[in-house]
């Protein structure tokens, strides 16, 4: 929220015989010209030119009404009330924000105006809030003199009592300050305003999606929501698990977990990533040029992938420094903490992805730098033995990177650069690439090129597709995913210690023999609906609950079918 | 950096306002005709625009929600709205209890509203506005839940008399950005005002108007013309064009001929008598005071700024600026405004309905055609082509983006089928020449399509046109089409230009064999199935869509090994081209930097240390001989040794440094800025001293030994030189710890004449250094080029050496290597061949994205 944004707070109303008149108005001559001493030189626009946007025909009472004038947005509420007890039974008033043309999220100012129109209109109703108080001056007064010029001296001089003029400038400074503010108006009323930044609408949240949060839920104190499927799937939000996956584990409803993760990403503590898997394909993009020359998002990404089990043994295995760093150790986690949460989104994102492995291994992760500092005793050990790289280099990590490309499995990858892979953690480099965009997921989608493109044929295909699958889809759904959990914790782990022998074990080896059995009756039947290049193959494997081997065999089965990588 | 948004006008009506002397304010036209209610835009709009209101307050908006419905339920208090809408000022007499909420009734109910009312037309009698129905019901008596087609005092579910005072801003909006915003509805309008002098234009001394010699490119000059005139900014040499201001009755019948045809039928009469009444209108006072053009926007709250100064930049203010000069010239907006106003009188007299009426006024007024063709085309994010009168059209368009450089996440807004590029990236180099001559234009319809729709807009030059266009291949640079056709190459770009801003075409690389393309993520899948058949049709006998995408999925490789037969490579070109126009594909471009090992380093900071005693001694030894001159000549000697030794050392020489080496080890390695975290502090202040000083003695030494110099004796010894070096770290392992460290300082003073001969500097232990890149080479600092020196002379290869100044100029990771042959001047394969060599001797960090 941008602070001081609010440039002026004015209070306008019509009187029935000097026209639309500035009531109140803070600071001092920021609308009309104004003689007390702190008052600004000249307004901000011209207030005749716009009265009648202010104080507008009845049709235009009564919602938010805005302009734009030299350079400052006036945002309005005109609120008409209509009483016999008013002279020509109404009472016109407008409780007006000026803020900056330009503003971006003006919008939330907006809100804010529309609920004090709201509340203000109440509270004359109720009992005359705004009326009561110019009662005496300004009506006696006003039929008078005639003029406006006297009235508003008058108001000057009722200023200090003036209730309205104190809520005027309350707003203005505490909507300046902290935005939000609690006035006390009486009794039973109160007024809250609070700035609410106005958040883009979240995008669709697709099973097959891998939410990774990026701040610790965890960590707050009160729980963040009543909502129950969202406080079952929380811990099992990780970065790793699919969205159809995590409604699995937490037993929720796929698509109230959907809703649950849509929140999360409206308040911006959710990233999306993909499925991932020894055989998916990824590749740099244009923003790889900032990596290479950015040496902070560098050490970021070293202390994200860098591998805490690898120094553990280290350590475990070398001299007497094992007990210091142990000392040491107490202190050190808890910096070690502070500054992941403070570093940046997938640090501390990174926390929450491995619980289990992480609170252990931070408790022995030291970097060797602080270490160094601690007790130099230290330091011999850690020049001595320098080839033991305490952080990932630079230069691997960006070799790495670039040397990813189009139409390269993760698998082949790890085999071409086994060497430079010691201490990092795949999964990690990969979803690091993917948070900052440095790199893309090259998805593979199939087309079917015959067979099944007459309508005829498709649409029992489709209904079958829709009709049959639910007994199918739940069991294989539900084997699968103990299938999957397996799967991954395998690689998951693999991907940690030794890269080299995980490669077999991954998906299909667990989830062959039940589809077997599973698929006979429907045969390539629900298949179809996904060959029309628009679903890729985490989608078709997370929907029909498949490896990947598996559906791209039975798509393969499926007639001419062309796969595409994208 | 903001989003890129998909192109979204979020136009929802356009209406035209004028005040005049004997009417007053007036809402002249609005379109379209039906337009749904604005509580029903914004209602439309509660996900986005509303977001957080369920947090600000939830009661006030179920208030809100229910005075909504409960309005379009009021019946009561309907009396003063017929005498309202003549009678403005004395309303509400009848109206004492009534709570604000009967002037909502205007309103109809939810979301839902927006989708029944755009086919209120067709069946909807039962409208959800009955506030609507009965007002039309009273004064309409006989007719009967006709609803909104009859309903001719309200718009957009405003009341036309107070929507129309609302419309009409006071003089201080003159030529000013006029933005109400009513709820989240936007009024975005651009005021002209009559000058005080009864005038529409500033008059002027009249302007030799230039000589309607059909020079080929008139008709899109003409298209142009306003774009030029509007913004204001006036195109260099022969493309501006003479602003509209020409005196009444002298206009240069620029155009006429040019554009009758393309005029509707209706507007040529109406254009012949304004013209000779333009004249004689123009002198009284004027009737018409102001008219303001009023676009209705409804933007989600995040984009509301964009959309809305988007809307006003590009087709508001053009387009009141348009009218405006029509106004100047012929009183165009009055005459039009008056006819308007009579038709819509008598049918509203007659009780006809909205829509027929509208048609009719459509047929019958050019200015409410240009409307209406206006609302249409932006409405849908298209351009819209309008024709004012018989003489004048333009065209106006809100630009959109036609490439991304970078792909947007799963949290960003999608824009598939956009093409995913960086090559369209604007690189912040001054020095870097425009690469619109070296790109291909690939149109985006086909040549023949595009032909025949210039030929409908326009006669005498389309011919001439059209042989540009046909010219136009995707293979081939402007320049060389240029060239290859005899066309000047300021027409060609002027076309492209033209082509690329109204949407025809786009500036791409040149489409080549021997490039590589993938398919881009960013493809639109969604549009395959419709894709399919019409490649099929396109490319009959050749792969498939699917095949052709799956063949270019894999491994990325050039694309000629694609192409089956030299027969085949037109074709497969054209595929390419069709995939290209389509999104389908992207070029996969080649960026890299240049990596510095660590022995690079480790021999550039040994001979900059080298340099530096060098200078010390010399300054030393000037000192010394300044003071004692018999010292003189024996250092005479030792001098001109040094002053050889400027350059890379050779291996003769080397033999007898080693002895002495480990005194300067310490200071050799402060020279270096990139050496690992030091061991001690004594050396700081010196460290200092050292760079500075070497920096001066470097300057010298990088003439003589700059690669582009033939100085070719002096690069071979350095390459031996270096060769030499390699091996050095494991004979340096050995000796280093052994030797203690001196204080350097000391070493330093020029005061002690006894550091004066100068022991060659060792090699140093290339540990010492970290490998790192050099992101720029054509801002590299001192070191950065010794190192990019060091690195050219290690070249075996004489090209090699001579081009690494060339190639150089590339490898920041900005510039694609693929355009380093245009953009040069060199070969494909020469650039092919030097980038392989280079790569080879593991000189650079390579990265391929699009």
């Amino acid at each position: 929220m941008p602070t001081r944004s609010i440039k002026s707070i004015f209070f306008t109303r019509f009187h029935h015989r000097q026209g639309s008149r500035v009531l109140h108005q803070v600071p001092e001559g920021s609308i009309t010209n104004s003689t007390a001493p702190a008052a600004l030189d000249t307004p901000l626009f011209d207030f005749e030119s716009v009265t009648q946007y202010l104080i507008p025909k009845q049709d235009f009472c009564d919602r938010l009404l805005t302009f734009c004038t030299n350079h400052h947005r006036v945002i309005g509420y005109p609120v008409c009330v209509r009483e016999g007890k008013y002279y020509r039974n109404e009472f016109i008033f407008n409780f007006a924000v000026v803020v900056g043309e330009d503003m971006g999220d003006w919008v939330s100012y907006a809100e804010v105006v529309r609920k004090l129109g709201r509340l203000l209109r109440g509270l004359e109703e109720q009992g005359g809030f705004l009326s009561r108080e110019e009662g005496g001056s300004l009506e006696d007064d006003g039929g008078g003199q005639g003029g406006g010029g006297l009235g508003l001296g008058m108001l000057n001089g009722n200023k200090a009592g003036s209730k309205v003029y104190a809520l005027c400038e309350m707003v203005l400074e505490d909507l300046n300050n902290y935005a939000e503010c609690m006035i006390p108006i009486d009794d039973s009323n109160t007024i809250n305003l609070k700035l609410f930044p106005t958040h883009p609408p979240p995008p669709p949240i697709h099973p097959h999606h891998v939410p990774l949060l990026t701040i610790s839920l965890s960590s707050l104190t009160s729980p963040i929501s009543s909502d129950l499927t969202l406080t079952r799937i929380l811990p099992f939000i990780n970065g790793i698990h699919s969205v159809s996956h995590i409604a699995q584990l937490a037993d929720t409803d796929v698509s109230l977990t959907r809703k649950a993760i849509q929140h999360l990403v409206y308040y911006g503590c959710l990233v999306l990533l993909d499925i991932f898997t020894f055989g998916a394909v990824y590749a740099p993009t244009a923003e790889m040029g900032w990596f290479v020359t950015d040496s902070s998002v560098q050490e970021e990404c070293a202390r994200y992938v860098a591998v805490p089990q690898l120094r553990f043994g280290r350590e475990g295995g070398g001299s007497a420094s094992t007990n210091m760093v142990g000392g040491g150790g107490g202190g050190e986690s808890s910096e070690k903490k502070s500054r992941d949460e403070r570093s940046s989104v997938s640090s501390e994102a990174s926390q929450r992805s491995d619980i289990s492995s992480t609170t252990n291994a931070t408790l022995n992760l030291t970097t060797p730098t602080s270490s160094g500092l601690n007790d130099p005793t230290d330091s011999f050990s850690a020049s001595s033995s320098s080839s033991a790289r305490p952080k990932v280099d630079p230069e691997t990590l960006i070799t790495l990177y670039v040397s990813l490309r189009q139409g390269l499995t993760l698998k082949n990858w790890v085999l071409e650069n086994l060497s430079l892979l010691h201490g990092i953690d795949i999964r990690r480099f990969i979803t690091f690439g993917i948070i900052k965009g440095i790199l893309y997921r090259v998805h593979k989608y199939a087309i079917a090129t015959s067979t099944f493109t007459s309508p005829a044929t498709r649409s029992p295909a489709t209904n079958a597709a829709s009709t049959i699958p639910p007994s199918i889809h739940r069991d294989s759904d539900q084997s699968t995913i103990r299938g999957h959990a397996n799967a991954r914790h395998l690689s998951h782990k693999a991907s940690l210690a030794s890269t080299v022998n995980i490669f077999a074990t991954h998906e299909s080896t667990s989830e062959v023999p039940f589809h077997g059995e599973n698929d006979k009756p429907s045969g390539g039947l629900p298949l179809v609906k996904f060959l029309d290049g628009m679903h890729c193959f985490d989608e078709i494997c997370t929907e029909l609950g498949m490896g990947e081997q598996v559906v791209e065999k039975k798509v393969k089965g499926a007639g001419e079918v062309q796969i595409v990588h994208r | 950096m903001s989003l890129p948004l998909p192109p979204a006008s979020n136009l929802h009506a356009v209406l035209l306002v004028t005040k005049s002397r004997s009417l007053g304010p007036r809402l002249v036209f609005h379109y379209p005709p039906l337009s749904p209610s604005a509580a029903a835009l914004a209602a439309n709009q509660a996900t986005t625009w509303f977001g957080n209101q369920t947090s600000t307050g939830s009661i006030d908006s179920h208030s809100s929600s229910s005075d909504w419905d409960s309005g379009t339920e009021n019946e009561g208090g309907e009396d003063d709205i017929e005498t309202g809408s003549r009678t403005s000022g004395g309303r509400g007499s009848g109206r004492t209890g009534a709570s604000h909420r009967d002037r909502e009734k205007y309103r109809p109910g939810g979301a839902g509203a927006w989708g029944r009312q755009e086919n209120m037309e067709d069946d909807d009698t039962e409208l959800d506005d009955n506030g609507l129905d009965n007002r039309s019901k009273e004064e309409n008596g006989d007719r009967k839940n006709k609803g909104g087609d009859y309903d001719w005092n309200t718009v957009l579910g405003f009341k036309v008399d107070a929507l129309e005072k609302m419309l009409c801003p006071s003089h201080a909006f003159n030529k000013r950005r006029f933005e109400l915003g009513v709820e989240s509805i936007a009024f975005v309008g651009a005021p002209m005002f009559v000058r005080d002098d009864g005038f529409w234009k500033k008059k002027r001394r009249k302007k030799k108007g230039k000589a309607t010699n059909l020079d080929l490119l008139e008709k899109l000059k003409i298209e142009e013309k306003e774009q030029i005139d509007t913004s204001d900014v006036k195109r260099s040499g022969s493309i501006a064009m003479e602003p509209f201001d020409y005196p009444q009755g002298f206009e240069p019948g620029y155009g006429h001929g040019l554009m009758s045809g393309a005029a509707s039928g209706a507007a040529s009469e109406a254009g012949s008598d304004t013209r000779s009444t333009s004249t004689t209108d123009n002198v009284d006072a004027p009737d018409m005071t102001m008219f303001n053009v009023v676009f209705v926007l409804n933007p989600p709250a995040l984009e509301y700024q964009l959309r809305v100064q988007e809307m006003y930049d590009n087709v508001t203010r053009k387009f009141a600026k348009a009218l405006k000069y029509e106004q100047a010239r012929s009183q165009y907006i009055w005459k039009e405004s008056k006819n308007i106003i009579d038709i819509k009188q008598r049918a509203k007299d007659n009780n006809e309905s909205v829509s027929a009426t509208w048609r009719k006024i459509i047929n019958a007024s050019p200015l409410a055609k240009s409307i209406a063709i206006m609302f249409d085309a932006i409405s849908n994010d298209k351009i819209a082509h309008v024709h004012f009168d018989a003489t004048f059209s333009t065209s106006f368009q809100i630009p959109q983006q036609d490439s991304i450089p970078y792909l947007p996440n799963a949290l960003e807004p999608q824009m598939p089928g956009l093409w995913l590029t960086t090559s369209n990236v604007v690189i912040d180099d001054n020095n870097d020449a425009p690469m619109t001559q070296h790109a291909a234009l690939l149109l985006l319809e086909d040549a023949e399509t595009l032909v025949k729709e210039l030929e409908g807009d326009a006669k005498g030059n389309a011919t001439a046109l059209a042989y540009y266009i046909r010219a136009i291949v995707p293979t081939k640079s402007l320049q060389k089409i240029s060239v290859t056709h005899n066309i000047l190459a300021q027409d060609m770009e002027y076309i492209a230009r033209h082509l690329v801003y109204w949407r025809r075409a786009r500036l791409i690389a040149p489409l080549h064999p021997r490039d590589t393309y993938i398919v881009s993520p960013n493809a639109d899948m969604s549009a395959l199935q419709i894709a399919i058949p019409s490649y099929a049709t396109r490319f009959p006998t050749l792969p498939s869509l699917p095949k052709v995408l799956s063949m270019l999925s894999g491994t990325p490789r050039q694309f000629r090994y694609f192409i089956p037969t030299n027969e085949h490579r037109e074709a497969y070109m054209e595929i390419l081209a069709w995939l290209m126009r389509g999104g389908w594909v992207t070029q996969l471009r080649t960026f890299a930097w240049v990596h510095v090992s660590p022995e690079i380093k480790a021999t550039v900071a040994q001979e900059m240390e080298h340099e530096a005693l060098l200078k010390k001694a010399e300054d030393a030894r000037r000192e010394v001989s300044d003071n004692e001159s018999l010292a003189g000549s024996l250092f005479s000697d030792k001098r001109s040794s040094f002053l050889s030794g400027g350059r890379p050392p050779t291996p003769l020489r080397r033999t007898g440094r080693r002895d002495i080496d480990d005194e300067n080890m310490d200071a050799s390695t402060i020279l270096s800025p990139r050496t690992g975290p030091w061991r001690g502090s004594p050396a700081r202040p010196s460290s200092d001293a050292g760079s500075t000083s070497s920096n001066r003695a470097m300057m010298p030494l990088s003439s003589t030994a700059r690669p582009a110099s033939p100085a070719l004796s002096q690069t071979t010894s350095g390459l031996q030189q270096s060769k030499l070096h390699r091996p050095s770290p494991l004979h340096l392992k050995t000796t280093s710890p052994s030797r203690p460290p001196p204080p350097p300082s000391q070493k330093f003073s020029p005061t002690s004449p006894s550091v004066a001969p100068v022991p060659p500097s060792p090699p140093l232990p290339p540990q010492n250094f970290t490998a790192s890149l050099v992101f720029a080479p054509q801002k590299a600092n001192a070191v950065e080029s010794r190192w990019l020196e060091k690195i050219g002379q290690s070249f075996e290869d004489q090209e090699t050496r001579e081009l690494w100044p060339v190639l150089l100029r590339h490898l920041d990771g900005k510039h694609a290597l693929e355009d380093m042959g245009v953009r040069e001047g060199l070969k494909r394969k020469r650039v092919a061949a030097l980038f392989a060599a280079v790569r080879e001797g593991g000189w650079l960090v390579v990265v391929r994205h699009w």
